[in-house]
Order: C-alpha cells, then sequence, then structure tokens
C-alpha cells in the first residue's frame, strides 16, 4: 500500500471519529447553572480537528504518492517477504499478550499473571531452547518477582492479589 | 525569609534519603541514556510511579536526577559505540567516535562528561536568575492569556513536526481532546464515557504518557526480530579511564563554544517542544561555522564534542524555566515533572515560588546536586555501561513492560490505569507508523486542563471573546503562534528562494511591536520601539541590496 492511501486513509479515519464524537457532544447534560456549557470546550477541539483532517486529506490526495526512499524501499521488500504477520509479528505479540495479561488479572493477580506475561513475552520474542527458557524464567522471576516485592513491602502498595493468590 | 526558605530547600535536597534516591536516579538515568533505543523521556515517565509514595521534593529532585543523568549517559555510547545513546547526543558521535577510534576515548569521554556538566552548571545558573523574573511577569496574565499561551506552545511544538505541521495540530488537537473524557471539572457532567463508568475519571495522564512514550517505543524497538535479539551493541572499547584533567583544560581553552552552546541549549529548552534533539544538532552547526578550522569537523575535534554535549545539558535548564515560572513545561520531560507535581498535587504557576518557596528553591538546587553526582557518577557507570551493551533489546523489552504495568497500577490502585497504557501503547505505536509527531499530543495532554481552565474562567468573566486578541499578552501569544504556524512554510519558500521569506523577521518584530505597545510601562514600550526599528533596519537592507544587485 503506497504512502498516500494510507494518508488518505488515516484522514478519513479521523474525519469519521470526528463525526461521531461531535454526534456524542450532544449527549453532554447541559447544567442549570451559569458555568461554561460542558460541551464547548470539546466542540471547539473537535471543530479544529474536522478542519485539520479535512486539510490533511487535501494534503495527502494532492500530494500523490511519494516515490519511496531507499529505506522505505527496505522495509516494503521485508514486508512482501515475510507477509502482514509475519512482519508485525513481534507487536501483535506484545499486544495479544498484554491483553490476555490484563484479561486474566482477576484470577492470576498481578504477581502470576506478571511472571507469566514476562516469561512468555521472553519466549515468543527471544526464541524457546532450553537453556534461553531456563534464562528467561530466571529473568522473569527475578524482575517481576522483584518489583512485585518493591511495591508490596518497600512502596506498600497493594497489588491485585488474585483468586488464586488470594484464597491463602 | 529567602535565607530561611534556602536553608528549608538545603534541609530536604540534602538529607540522606534524598540523595540516595538522587544517586540511584542519575546512575539510573546514565545508564538508560546510554542505552540506544531507550529515550530519556521514556526513562523518566518510568521513574515516575516510584516517586508517588516520596515527599513532593524528593520525587521532583529525583525525576531530575534521572533527567540529568538521562542527558549525559547519550554520550558513552555515542563516543564509544558510533551509536547515540539518545537523539540528544547524535551530534556528539560526529566527532567523538572519531577521536576514540584515533586512540583517545578517554579524552572524548572526559571532554563529553564535563561539557555536560559545565552546560549544566551554566542552565542552573540561568534557571535560578530568569524563573523568579519571568514569573513576576506571567502574574500579570490573566485567563485569556493563559489560554493563548497554552495555544502558542502546541503550535510552536506541532511547527516542529517541519513539513507535517498538519499531522503535529491535529496529534496537539488529540491531545487535548483526550483530556476531555470523563466528568468535567466545572459542572461534573460526564463527556463521551458512552455509558462506561470508568471512563467518568478520565484517562490518567501518566498512564497516557507511558502508553504513548514508553509502550510504543518499545514495540518499534522489538519490531524487527533480528534486531531485538541482537545485543544493544556489538562493538566498542569500553576499557577506557576518563581523562578528566586534560578534558577541563581543553574546555576551558574553547570556552566561547561552551558558553555558545550553553546560550543555545537553554534557548532551545525554553522553547515548548523543542528539545536536546535539536539542540545539540544546532549547537554542533554553529560552533562549525564559528571555527577556524571547519573542515576538522568530523575528524575528531574537540568542538565537536564540546558544542552538543554543553548544549544538550544546558537545555533542562532552560525547559524548566517556564514550567516552573508559568506551568507551562519548555518539553516532553519537564511535561512529565509537571506530571509528578501535579500528583502530589502541588500546580505550577506564576505564583508557584513565591507560594512554594522551599519546593522551588528544592528543585533548583536538586537540578544544581545532580550535576555534581552525574561527575562523580560517570566513571563508575561506565563500568556498569560494559554489562548492559550485552543485554538483548527484547529482554528490556519485555521487562520494562511487565515494570510498566505494575506502575502504572500503583498510580491510583486501578487496573483501568494499565488498559489505559495498553489502548494509548496502540495510539502511539499507530501514530508513530503513520509519521504523526507524539510530543504536540503529550503536550496536549498534559495542557488541556489548563487550557479549559482558562478558557471557563475567562467566560466566566466576560463571554465576549474580543479579549483574546485584545488583551496585550494574548495578542502577543496569538502573533507568535500564528508566526510559528507559518515557519515550516517559510522555510520551504526560503530554499525554494522565495522573495517574501526575507520579510519574514522584519514582519514578525513589527507585529510583536504593537502588543509591546499596548502593555504599557516603562521598559515595553521602549523594547516595542526597538522592535520596530530593527524591523526598519533589516527592511533597509534588504531593499539596499536589492538595488545594488
Amino acid at each position: 500500500m503506497s504512502r498516500i492511501n494510507k494518508d488518505v486513509i488515516v484522514a478519513l479515519c479521523m474525519l469519521l471519529a470526528c463525526g461521531i464524537f461531535i454526534a456524542a457532544s450532544f449527549q453532554i447534560r447541559e447544567p442549570n447553572y451559569g458555568v461554561l456549557s460542558p460541551a464547548t470546550w470539546p466542540r471547539v477541539i473537535l471543530g479544529a480537528m474536522t478542519f485539520l483532517s479535512l486539510l490533511y486529506l487535501f494534503q495527502s490526495i494532492r500530494a500523490g504518492a511519494p516515490e519511496p526512499t531507499e529505506a522505505e524501499l527496505v522495509l516494503m521488500e521485508e514486508r512482501k517477504r515475510a507477509g502482514f504477520f509475519g512482519y508485525w509479528r513481534n507487536v501483535i505479540a506484545c499486544f495479544v499478550l498484554f491483553f490476555f495479561y490484563l484479561l486474566s488479572m482477576p484470577w492470576l493477580g498481578m504477581l502470576l499473571g506478571g511472571l507469566a506475561f514476562v516469561f512468555l513475552l521472553l519466549n515468543v520474542l527471544g526464541g524457546w531452547s532450553p537453556k534461553q527458557v531456563a534464562l528467561h524464567a530466571l529473568i522473569s522471576i527475578c524482575t517481576v518477582g522483584g518489583m512485585w516485592a518493591l511495591f508490596t513491602f518497600g512502596l506498600e502498595v497493594t497489588l491485585p492479589p488474585g483468586e488464586i493468590i488470594g484464597r491463602f | 525569609m529567602f535565607a530561611e526558605n534556602l536553608l528549608g530547600a538545603f534541609a530536604e535536597i540534602g538529607n540522606v534519603k534524598t540523595l540516595v534516591y538522587m544517586t540511584i536516579g542519575v546512575a539510573a538515568g546514565l545508564l538508560a541514556g546510554s542505552i540506544p533505543g531507550f529515550t530519556i523521556a521514556m526513562a523518566v515517565v518510568l521513574t515516575l510511579p516510584f516517586t508517588f509514595s516520596m515527599e513532593a521534593s524528593q520525587g521532583a529532585a529525583t525525576m531530575i536526577s534521572v533527567l540529568v543523568g538521562g542527558l549525559s549517559g547519550g554520550l558513552m555510547a555515542g563516543i564509544l559505540t558510533g551509536i547515540p545513546g539518545t537523539p540528544s547526543s547524535v551530534a556528539t558521535t560526529f566527532d567523538g567516535f572519531p577521536m576514540a577510534r584515533k586512540g583517545e576515548p578517554g579524552f572524548a569521554l572526559g571532554l563529553g562528561v564535563w561539557s555536560s556538566f559545565f552546560g549544566g552548571m551554566f542552565s542552573a545558573v540561568m534557571l535560578v536568575l530568569f524563573a523568579p523574573q519571568l514569573a513576576r511577569v506571567g502574574l500579570e496574565f490573566q485567563p485569556w492569556d493563559f489560554f493563548m499561551l497554552v495555544m502558542f506552545a502546541l503550535t510552536v511544538t506541532a511547527s516542529l513536526a517541519g513539513k507535517n505541521l498538519v499531522k503535529g495540530l491535529l496529534a496537539g488537537a488529540l491531545g487535548l481532546f483526550v483530556k476531555t473524557i470523563g466528568e468535567d471539572d466545572a459542572a461534573g457532567m460526564a463527556r463521551f464515557n458512552f455509558g462506561n463508568d470508568e471512563l467518568l475519571g478520565g484517562f490518567d495522564f501518566i498512564a497516557v504518557l507511558i502508553g504513548l512514550f514508553a509502550f510504543s517505543q518499545l514495540l518499534s524497538d522489538v519490531r524487527d526480530p533480528d534486531k531485538a535479539r541482537r545485543s544493544l551493541s556489538m562493538s566498542g572499547n569500553v576499557r577506557v579511564r576518563i581523562e578528566h584533567l586534560r578534558a577541563i583544560k581543553a574546555i576551558i581553552k574553547r570556552w566561547p563554544t561552551l558558553i555558545r552552546s550553553s546560550f543555545i541549549g537553554m534557548f532551545v529548552g525554553i522553547l515548548p517542544g523543542a528539545g536536546g534533539s535539536i539542540a545539540n544538532i544546532l549547537a554542533y552547526d554553529q560552533a562549525k561555522k564559528a571555527s577556524s578550522k571547519p573542515e576538522e569537523f568530523g575528524t575528531g575535534v574537540p568542538e565537536g564534542v564540546i558544542a552538543p554535549e554543553s548544549s544538550n545539558n544546558a537545555v533542562e535548564g532552560g525547559a524548566l524555566t517556564p514550567l516552573m515560572a508559568l506551568g507551562i513545561p519548555g518539553d516532553v520531560t519537564a511535561a512529565i515533572l509537571l506530571g509528578a507535581l501535579l500528583m502530589h498535587d502541588v500546580v505550577p504557576s506564576p505564583s508557584f515560588i513565591a507560594e512554594e518557596p522551599v519546593l522551588a528553591y528544592s528543585i533548583f538546587i536538586a537540578f544544581f546536586c545532580a550535576n555534581f553526582i552525574m561527575i562523580a557518577l560517570q566513571s563508575v557507570v561506565l563500568r556498569v555501561f560494559v554489562l548492559v551493551t550485552r543485554i538483548r533489546m527484547y529482554m528490556l523489552a519485555s521487562v520494562i513492560l511487565g515494570f510498566a504495568s505494575i506502575g502504572v497500577f500503583a498510580l491510583n490502585n486501578i487496573t483501568f490505569d494499565i488498559w489505559t497504557l495498553l489502548w494509548f501503547g496502540i495510539i502511539g505505536f499507530a501514530m508513530r507508523q503513520f509519521g504523526f509527531p507524539l510530543a504536540p499530543m503529550i503536550l496536549g495532554v498534559v495542557l488541556g486542563d489548563i487550557a479549559e481552565l482558562n478558557l471557563s474562567r475567562a467566560m466566566a468573566i466576560d463571554e465576549s471573546l474580543h479579549h483574546f486578541v485584545t488583551r496585550p499578552w494574548a495578542l502577543f501569544f496569538l502573533i507568535v503562534a500564528l508566526f510559528s504556524a507559518a515557519f515550516p512554510y517559510f522555510q520551504s519558500q526560503r530554499s525554494a528562494g522565495a522573495k517574501w521569506t526575507s520579510y519574514y523577521a522584519p514582519a514578525l518584530l513589527a507585529a510583536v511591536s504593537l502588543p509591546l505597545t499596548m502593555m504599557g510601562g516603562g521598559v515595553r514600550p521602549v523594547l516595542a520601539v526597538l522592535c520596530v526599528v530593527l524591523a526598519g533596519y533589516l527592511v533597509y537592507r534588504l531593499r539596499r541590496s536589492a538595488t545594488s544587485t
């Protein structure tokens, strides 16, 4: 996908988002006492964003597809070779694992969930050889365990225990 | 009274606990700064949750220490490996690395370390001298002026995106918009929560900052599987001793470069959004232009290390000046520091130095002390740097993501903040991929409440909008904002040879003379006259050169 297409799509998405939020701004309740309406400031910003998005769209269409630079060509080649999931594999892994880490928080809590998240992420990004798995396990126990201990005992912050640890 | 406050501040910073925190902060900053791909802002933002349980002065001192350490840490990687640790030390590699390769790594490091120290001390002195004066000016500001000041700060930051001005402005507006989500402060009405109760409290801006900056940066760092598995630095001779005495002598001999570069750094720091990444290149360029042997730059000349290192450390004193005096941060790291102060219910404003003198002086003193600690720690950290360079990026990223989630939770003890971290990590990553600058968005998030509060106050005083263009300070900021918004266009036209660009500076001078005249008093109308005279002289010179050719 060329850069111009990307920019046009982003501009259109931003315009759509502006439209949705402007419509939502009419759902904001008006107070019956004399203060600046709570909807005024968001509408000012959304008005500016709509104008800028239109400008961005206009600029993107007018500029046409620019010639890719050498670095961009290399990235495009790599992207073609690896495919979408291959190219973004690590990023997707980070997002997905973090998402499940948060989702499992009520059960696993921050200590077990954090250990599992860091351990799995280290393996997904670094490799699954027995030596690496052992090293990654050590790293996750030392770092997450250390941080958990620091916050729990040092800074006296009650981190979510989760149902499993909470039972004990 | 002054002495009493100063002693109070010394007591706050001089106690063992604070000094230990500061030492850890400087060491962490030095290491973070030395890791390529790990920015100073990321280090400072990740420090924030740890300062939560500290006193306000302790927290601020710790964060300033990380900042000072980070600014100096970038030079180690730059000089020894040729890969700048941070964008603030890019220009240091131009001459620092060749000097190290010529067999003088200890001298190059000494120049870098001591230039950083002198640059930092210079800006610390300037901060102490200028911040109270600027705060006095700030006391004149009314809500209209503050609102326009915020708009000015956002416009300048966006204009630094250069060709992507529209993207920069969009990012700034998006930042302002993010802060409108949740209950509004004045009336308590729900905004854009779409029935979700958790959104009523809005997004915690520290979680937003960590997501936008740290999360998205880490994802960018591990995107390439091969690079993610490599050590942070594969090359470099790090078994060196820093040549302190020789470096100090060399710097003293080249004091004009040091002073000029520190001034450049200080000035760039005061500009909202501009930071060390711009200052070090600008100072290097000026040092090269001022040199009698510019052709030697890039081969390992001392000036090529002194200029970027003194300027990037001087930046922070500049960035802290508008923060301390007006409550408007000069760059992203100052914005994060503002976040830390707000977390402790301390709101910097023009009356901040007068109302919270002990805390204000504590920040000044911490800035001085951090520079001394930095010098003391450099040699020690240099040895640890060898170990750090062996770490692989994916290990660092995985561990930091785990740390970030724990740290963010500790802010308010709610899991929703970690979700905020994730969503804004995704937004930040997408913005990076689509070429949107993050700095305007971060400033927008930080300044959003200030802008709305002042708009609300202004409207409560008088609903008429004419004050935004008739009050002298509001008009002043409006004019400067318009000129800064036009600056990227001016630059592109100037390189294309457009004639009108020669009149940009005279037009700016003539335009700002109007609000200066309106301000009244003794000094400002004189300044206005000087601006008009200077503008006239520039136009006269332009006309004369045009007729002679």
